[in-house]
């Protein structure tokens, strides 16, 4: 790692491109768009025609120039290293040519030619900026404090089992991509986000509504893509250690380079994550709710310009986790062991051809193993948590192309190919898909915006899907935008609600069998003399159908003035076919066999709100707030009708049952109906001082039934208390922005509930950071 | 500067206001004693057995507080069981019922639903109650309307049924109440753990001594 930095040292490299963009008369056009295509890198000319783009790498490049009445233009330039180049450049004039032009000087992103921002549902950008503000050190922690997303724990799927939620869909309906590619690895359908180290992370994007047009099967409730490092410059060092509560150490080391005289250019990263983990449970009197961990991380990147044109990347990941957690409720004692491993790679081939066609080539790969058991350390007797191999193969081309100055096409085709090899399920299991997909992004005037796409998917099991989504935004006055978007999302069976095969014997006896398995399964039972009762239910379990979900989105942006921007957006998802458990039999000792159904029809539906506001000089306050209402269309029904246990109330304060009324429902589990935060951030250049003070809020959600069972969440049952979180953090930089110290500390007053076992206590960390050259 | 002066004002405001509201939740657990009552805390059942292997029955005596061995199984030494899957199956004494433990032998056992809360319960119900509406034993809920606990579908845990008490005729024909707390070690008010330990069972129980049929544990 340090014999690395050391020869990359010699290599620092900045060119700068200057000129002036003329017409053919020889005047001056101001206001024209010069871009290098390869990096994106650019701006537009000023008064006089003058444009400077500086911190190139060098090599070779196109440069392209939009200006309005202008004839497009791509003109090549050889760049070498620290060279000043001037290279003046004369445009036609085109009558065809009078819309105004698009100046994106956003750095091209060559893992994916859609820009995630350029979606028809709403999106949102954590920068790298933020997250190192906050002081955040996983992807749990980070996403934890954003509007309408929450971490929540899964109870009846194990004390491991914690994953995100968004706009009130569980875990199992987000899509984690990583550079664009989805990662795997699941616990019940339970994405642990912890496992993700925030260190080596570019920015984080999120949509938040069904993006199945885009990215396929999963992403129902959205997509949180995380963007590791894709533009090296100039050669540099990093090294970073924090320290702090529960033993905590976070520490980093990161050096990047380019190479080849600015051909090629690498990454490489590495984290080192310790914790003892928290315990929130006072019955336990040894072992932790947040279990304990160590976690490894190396990640890397490496680009190489084959020519002008042609452009290699690599991108490779691997992390590791391994967690003991012993646990004792004053005597009883069991070990849980973790151990997963998680490898990404990708081979991608940029072609960006003079023409402004832009193809994109890529191989992905990603491989996650796990191994988790609970042993009871009286009777040796081991509790199989979760233990599976999982492969993910994915070839993908991408192709993307600017028409008429306005008119942004992406399209793609590719494949994928999933196995599974899970000690629950028998045997091992396979899956593949196929997909194309195209997306439309039409400037077609200057006060309205049209996206569209569709996906065509075929699964070798589900046949095929067509996912269409549109959005449209309409700026009436320069102040206000006006959008509206619909979109589609649909989630095909995951491999445990067709294949798992699973009694739980440390937990009530209760059998869950996949629907693939069923038939089978429960015969074996009935043959053992095992079963009691077989419900009518039983003849009606047949092949699962693909959840799908229909997002409608509308609301507006607000800014009266240039310090102060407002975000509504009100939100309805739609959810068809939601796959449930239900009992479908009894073994004589009176425990339920469950199985899977496409039963119910949910809704999600509320509103986002978000605002930013610079209050003076350095200070920002930003806030969100999430209003929701999720619930099963089923209970509201069976309410309504009184259908058996539905149709009561128990009100144990009275001792009174009564007729059950629609308003005494809840909603599902785990969703609070208010969320909000607000964020405080501060900045003080001179002194190079940076401090945010942050304030979470979570309204009460429903832990479980209590009283009396009814099937659904009633005034009555157990909800988790309403409360607030406070973060903050501070962080100076000394020796020329070489060093920077940082004090962090979350959940600020310590607020613990057993009722949320995944929320750790106060932690304080304190950070030192030091970079190279 | 008086602007920022004001900002200041209103974020201390704020943040004192949220600080008041910011602390520890804690779980609060319901009050057994009563000064009448026998309250048993986590007295474990066959601990470390599971559904395959099966769970050993054992069986309570009200009048010693204590296990009894299971060689008196066809006395009127004991006056309730603990069967089944987690020793979870609270069943009765009775020589002359078939479904109970003591069948054969002299325990005049019966046992009855109240719904009402424990302490509401002061009174034995008629004769013909007893004879209308006897069950053997109470566990699992799944719709009977007489076991005392549930399991809640989406956590997979065991939840008891509020306010539902049982009146026993015990082994030796007195009459008493009987309320089943938790079968979870510690009897947390709420069970926040898959693997919590179980079966441990916290319940409490009043006899009346002088065979009449008052239940009453007010003071």
């Amino acid at each position: 790692m340090l014999l690395y930095i050391n020869h990359i040292q010699a290599q620092s490299s900045s060119a700068q491109i200057q000129g002036t963009v003329t017409d053919d008369k020889g005047n001056a056009v101001a206001g024209a768009a010069v871009t290098i295509i390869q990096t994106g890198q650019g701006g537009a000319t000023t008064e006089k025609g003058k444009y400077t783009i500086s911190n190139i790498t060098a090599g070779v490049y196109h440069i392209r120039v939009n200006a309005i009445g202008y004839r497009s233009m791509v003109v090549k330039a050889i760049l070498k290293t620290n060279e000043h180049l001037v290279l003046p450049i004369s445009v036609e004039s085109d009558m065809n040519m009078l819309n105004e032009v698009n100046i994106n000087t956003k750095k091209y992103n060559p893992d994916n030619l859609i820009d995630l921002q350029r979606t028809p549902m709403p999106s949102m950008v954590i920068t790298r900026k933020q997250i190192e503000q906050m002081g955040s050190r996983r992807l749990d922690e980070v996403l934890k404090e954003q509007t309408g997303l929450a971490i929540v724990n899964d109870i009846g799927s194990g004390a491991r089992a914690i994953g995100l939620q968004m706009q009130g869909f569980d875990s199992g309906y987000t899509m984690i991509l990583i550079d664009g590619q989805p990662m795997t690895g699941r616990n019940s359908g339970n994405f642990d986000l912890s496992r993700i180290t925030v260190a080596n992370i570019e920015r984080i994007e999120i949509i938040k509504g069904a993006s199945s047009c885009l990215f396929g099967s999963d992403a129902m409730a959205g997509v949180v893509n995380i963007v590791t490092r894709q533009h090296v410059s100039q050669s540099q060092g990093m090294a970073g250690v924090r320290y702090g509560t529960f033993n905590t150490v976070d520490a980093n080391l990161e050096g990047e380079s380019p190479f080849a005289n600015g051909k090629g250019s690498g990454y490489i990263a590495g984290n080192y994550y310790r914790t003892d983990g928290f315990n929130a449970n006072p019955y336990l009197s040894e072992g932790k709710t947040v279990p304990p961990y160590t976690s490894y991380t190396i990640q890397g990147r490496a680009k190489y310009m084959l020519s002008t044109v042609n452009t290699l990347n690599f991108t490779g990941r691997f992390a590791s986790r391994h967690s003991v957690n012993d646990k004792s409720y004053t005597g009883s004692p069991t070990t849980d062991k973790l151990d997963e491993d998680d490898l990404n790679g990708s081979a991608v081939l940029n072609t960006n051809l003079s023409s402004g066609l832009r193809i994109k080539s890529q191989y992905y790969l990603t491989r996650y193993a796990t191994g988790q058991n609970i042993t009871d350390l009286t009777s040796n007797q081991v509790t199989p948590g979760n233990n599976f191999t999982q492969y993910l193969h994915r070839g993908e081309v991408q192709a993307s192309k600017m028409w008429f100055n306005s008119l942004t096409v992406t399209s793609g085709i590719g494949t994928q190919y999933e196995t599974m090899d899970n000690d629950a399920f028998p045997g091992g299991k396979h899956q593949q898909n196929s997909f194309l997909y195209s997306q439309g992004d039409w400037k077609v005037s200057n006060k309205v915006g049209v996206i569209g796409g569709f996906r065509l998917e075929h699964h070798s099991r589900y046949g095929s899907s067509l996912t269409p989504s549109f959005g449209i935004n309409y700026q009436p006055l320069k102040m206000l935008v006006l959008k509206a978007a619909i979109a589609t999302g649909f989630k095909t069976p995951d491999f445990r609600q067709l294949y798992l095969v699973f009694t739980n014997f440390a937990g009530g006896g209760y059998t869950v069998l996949g629907t693939e398995q069923f038939a089978a399964e429960l015969k074996k039972l009935r043959d053992a003399g095992e079963i009691s009762a077989v419900f009518p239910n039983a003849s009606k379990v047949s092949a699962l159908k693909p959840e799908r979900s229909v997002s409608y989105s509308a609301g507006f942006t607000f800014t009266p003035v240039a310090a102060f921007k407002i975000d509504v957006n009100g939100f309805y998802n739609n959810v068809h076919n939601f796959i449930n458990t239900d009992q479908v039999a009894s073994k004589k000792g009176g425990q339920q066999v469950f199985t899977y159904f496409n039963i119910d029809k949910a809704f999600l539906s509320g509103l986002d709100v978000g605002m930013s506001w610079l209050a003076a000089k350095g200070l920002t306050i930003a806030a969100g707030y999430q209003l929701l209402y999720a619930k099963d269309r089923g209970v509201v029904d069976s309410i309504k009708a009184g259908t058996g246990n539905y149709a009561t109330v128990y009100n144990p304060n009275t001792s009174e049952e009564r007729r059950s009324k629609v308003s005494d429902y809840f909603g599902l589990t785990n969703r609070s109906r208010h969320m909000a935060n607000i964020r405080f951030s501060y900045e003080y250049e001179p002194k190079g001082i940076t401090g945010t003070f942050r304030v979470n809020y979570r309204g009460k959600y429903g832990f479980q039934e209590s009283n009396r069972p009814n099937g659904f969440l009633d005034p009555y049952d157990t909800y988790v208390a309403s409360f607030f979180l406070f973060n903050a953090s501070v962080q100076k930089t000394l020796l020329n922005k070489h060093m920077a110290i940082q004090l962090t500390a979350d959940n600020l007053f310590n607020y613990r509930d057993m009722l949320m076992p995944g929320q750790p206590g106060r932690m304080i960390l304190a950070g030192l950071k030091y970079r190279f050259f | 500067m008086t602007k920022y002066n004001y900002l200041k004002t209103l974020l201390i405001t704020v943040a004192s206001a949220l600080l008041i509201s910011s602390c520890t939740k804690e779980q609060v657990k319901p009050q057994l004693q009563d000064g009448k009552s026998t309250v048993v805390n986590d007295l474990p059942g066959d601990v470390g057995s599971t559904i395959s292997s099966g769970f050993k029955t054992f069986y309570f005596s009200f009048t010693t507080n204590a296990k009894i061995d299971s060689g008196q199984k066809k006395s009127s030494q004991w006056d309730i069981s603990f069967a089944r899957e987690y020793n979870s199956y609270v069943g009765i004494n009775n020589g002359t019922n078939d479904a109970s433990l003591g069948f054969g032998g002299t325990g005049k056992g019966s046992m009855v639903v109240v719904n009402k809360a424990y302490d509401q319960v002061t009174e034995a119900p008629s004769d013909n109650v007893f004879t209308s509406a006897a069950i053997t034993s109470a566990g699992w809920d799944s719709g009977n309307g007489s076991g005392w606990y549930f399991y809640d579908l989406k956590t997979h845990l065991a939840v008891p049924v509020k306010n539902r008490t049982y009146v026993l005729r015990t082994a030796d024909g007195r009459y008493a109440k009987l309320e089943m707390v938790s079968m979870y070690k510690g009897a947390p008010a709420v069970v926040t753990d898959l693997n919590w330990p179980a079966p441990y069972f916290t319940f409490r129980y009043f006899v009346e001594q002088d065979g009449s049929r008052n239940l009453s544990t007010k003071d």
